[in-house]
């Protein structure tokens, strides 16, 4: 069995006395898994958590990547637990930059920057040239084509969601996170949308982290539901685990 | 292979320029804002400093406003003299003979001479020579204006120099022939005067002192000691400011003096004035631009809050935001000192075309040196950078996550 591409074990954040817990996470490459749970119980802190853009009160293991890749078979897994503890804001930074891709809730386009622009930005960050065999494909699916050059305030918000999504990928990260990427659209093109993140999921053989609470579109593209919980033991809290 | 670059400052800097010019109306309402404070300040400072360099000018171009007249004759000595030319502020010093014997009769021939002209010892750096003219060696002296005219000659022509003495109940003349080897402009001295080397006045001071001179024709009786005391001096300060400094030491040296202080005086006043007035001006402006940039960045960054909060998602560094911030700034800043200037540049033309009308054509009534408009940029520049810095500490305090939700 391959090692997993994101493993993370006994994680909490306090939000006052509401606590929000993670016993146990582990995603494979291609794998796509979505947090759901009723609005407010932590749905997307856990996701900034994991996105390390929060600093957890306790967590004892977050790895990512299994980095068996022909130039360092030997490698181990990024330790990201420690960066986290030690709070390095900088080294986190640069992971966010290089190894993640987030779709924010209304697609968190630069207005200043065009739809081309906004999805090369990640690959410029990074050095790497503006334009990629698999930029170029997820353009011509999610049909961008005629959208590169204008500016984000120009388009609809699925058109938004869409080159979202585009630019998330674009830098190939390892782990795609996305907050409720169809909360804006319509079913049908929320249905598009997901079937495009697990069909692309798999062919980029990243890790996909999604929140939704639409639960008939997910069980529809048979996707692994992380679902929260109340927490029976501690009074006031949610616990996320994998639904039955 | 997964890259490990991170991201460069000249992409940081190319999207801060983008970001203002996709919000180019309110960066242009920054810039004008800018604009406003930059080219009045520019004008009334040229204007200050046009003034006062035109009144300083004037002065300059007259050596006598330089001048530290001595009064009376005094004994001075070889240590005096040292003494005198080491203090700070001397621009020219140079022995000077009882006043009687700094006389002589000049003549070209018997219909054009002139009487009792004033002899007056020169050298290099002599202000009444001017960058012009070569100071007066041996037999080739210079005429002020009005005894060139007198005598109707001009440079290269011979006259003659001559001194009378009384000796023994005896007249005697004793004479020299001279070289005019240039004469002084109008400005410069407005009586008829020569000017020669410290070494033919000495020589016609030991003559009516009836020693025996051969430079003036009379070789017989007692030769001349080597002359170490002078009477009197020629003084001028190097600067309008030094005048009264050394004014004061020849005071202390129980030497009266005669200045021209009043009217250095009344062009340091009119620049103290002028210097107070653009002061005030100056801060009650800098302080409402502050005002205003402080409140215009610190909107403009609550403004794009979420911009910033998702440049820090994608993993721009806490640090390259605030640059973000500044460099912005620093644009903007950048933008508004060129147009500030451009105004400038026009506004002065106007007053030095319509108010310099009635000057000399090199005369100039509004200007700035190179020095003066690089530390107004550098002063712009830095207000600008502490006005951002001050947003930057609030950007990089601004959460990536703000940028995932809609708040």
């Amino acid at each position: 069995m391959t090692p997993p591409m994101l493993h993370i074990e006994n994680l909490a954040i306090h939000r006052g006395t509401y606590r929000i817990l993670l016993p146990s996470l582990s995603l494979a490459r291609g794998e796509v898994a979505a947090i759901t749970g009723a609005s407010g119980c932590g749905k997307s802190t856990l996701l900034e958590m994991i996105g390390l853009i929060l600093r957890p009160e306790r967590l004892d293991r977050y790895e990512l990547g299994d980095e068996a890749d022909a130039a360092t078979p030997d490698a181990a897994p990024l330790d990201i637990a420690a960066l986290l503890r030690e709070d390095r804001q900088a080294r986190l930074a640069d992971l966010r930059a290089q190894r993640l891709g987030f779709v924010p809730q209304s697609g968190g386009l630069l207005p200043f920057l065009d739809v081309r622009r906004n999805i090369a930005l990640p690959r410029r960050m990074l050095g790497l040239p503006a334009s990629g065999e698999r930029v170029e494909e997820a353009i011509e699916q999610l049909g961008l084509q005629p959208l590169l050059h204008k500016k984000p305030a120009q388009l609809s918000i699925g058109e938004r969601q869409r080159a979202s999504f585009v630019r998330a990928i674009a830098h190939e990260p390892d782990l795609l996170l996305a907050d409720e990427p169809t909360a804006a659209l319509d079913p049908l093109q929320a249905r598009r949308l997901f079937e495009l993140i697990v069909e692309t999921t798999q062919r980029l053989r990243i890790a996909t982290l999604l929140v939704s609470h639409d639960w008939g579109l997910l069980r529809a593209c048979a996707i692994r539901r992380l679902v929260g919980v109340p927490d029976a033991e501690n009074n006031g809290g949610t616990v996320f685990r994998d639904a039955p | 292979m997964r890259p490990e670059a991170r991201p460069g400052w000249g992409l940081l800097a190319g999207l801060a320029t983008r970001d203002l010019w996709h919000d180019r109306k309110v960066s242009l309402c920054i810039v004008a804002s800018l604009v406003a404070v930059i080219a009045p300040l520019l004008l009334l400072f040229g204007l200050k400093h046009g003034v006062v360099s035109q009144l300083r000018g004037e002065l300059l171009d007259d050596p006598r406003n330089l001048e530290i007249r001595l009064l009376g004759n005094h004994d001075l000595d070889r240590a005096w003299f040292a003494r005198l030319a080491a203090q700070p502020g001397v621009g020219f010093v140079m022995p000077l003979t009882r006043s009687l014997n700094a006389q002589a009769d000049l003549a070209l021939d018997s219909q054009r001479f002139v009487a009792g002209a004033e002899v007056i010892p020169s050298g290099p750096g002599d202000p009444l020579l001017g960058a012009r003219l070569a100071p007066p060696q041996g037999d080739s002296v210079l005429l002020s204006a009005s005894a060139a005219r007198k005598l109707e000659v001009s440079g290269g022509e011979r006259i003659r120099l001559l001194v009378l003495r009384k000796l023994d109940g005896n007249s005697e003349r004793g004479q020299r022939e001279v070289t005019v080897a240039g004469v002084l402009p109008e400005t410069a001295f407005p009586r008829p005067a020569l000017l020669v080397s410290l070494d033919l006045l000495v020589a016609m001071e030991d003559f009516r002192d009836g020693f025996a001179v051969p430079a003036l024709g009379f070789a017989s009786g007692r030769p001349a000691l080597p002359r170490e005391r002078y009477a009197r001096a020629r003084v001028y300060a190097g600067s309008l400011d030094a005048v009264a400094p050394l004014a004061g030491w020849l005071e202390g040296e129980r030497i009266e003096t005669s200045t021209r202080l009043r009217e250095i005086e009344s062009v340091k006043a009119v620049d103290r004035v002028l210097g107070l007035i653009f002061a005030v001006i100056a801060w009650t402006a800098a302080i409402g631009c502050i005002a205003s940039l402080a409140g215009a960045f610190l909107a403009n960054i609550d403004r794009k809050r979420k911009d910033l909060a998702l440049l820090r998602l994608l993993g721009f560094r806490r640090a390259a935001v605030g640059v973000y911030v500044m460099v912005q700034a620093a644009l903007l800043t950048c933008l508004a000192f060129g147009l500030g200037y451009a105004a400038y540049l026009a506004g002065s033309t106007v007053f030095n075309r319509v108010l310099g009308a009635n000057l000399a054509a090199d005369a100039f009534v509004c200007r700035l040196e190179n020095l003066h408009i690089l530390l107004a940029f550098a002063s712009a520049l830095l207000i600008a950078s502490l006005v951002a810095a001050l947003g930057g500490y609030r950007a990089i305090h601004i959460q990536p996550a703000e940028s995932l939700r809609d708040l």
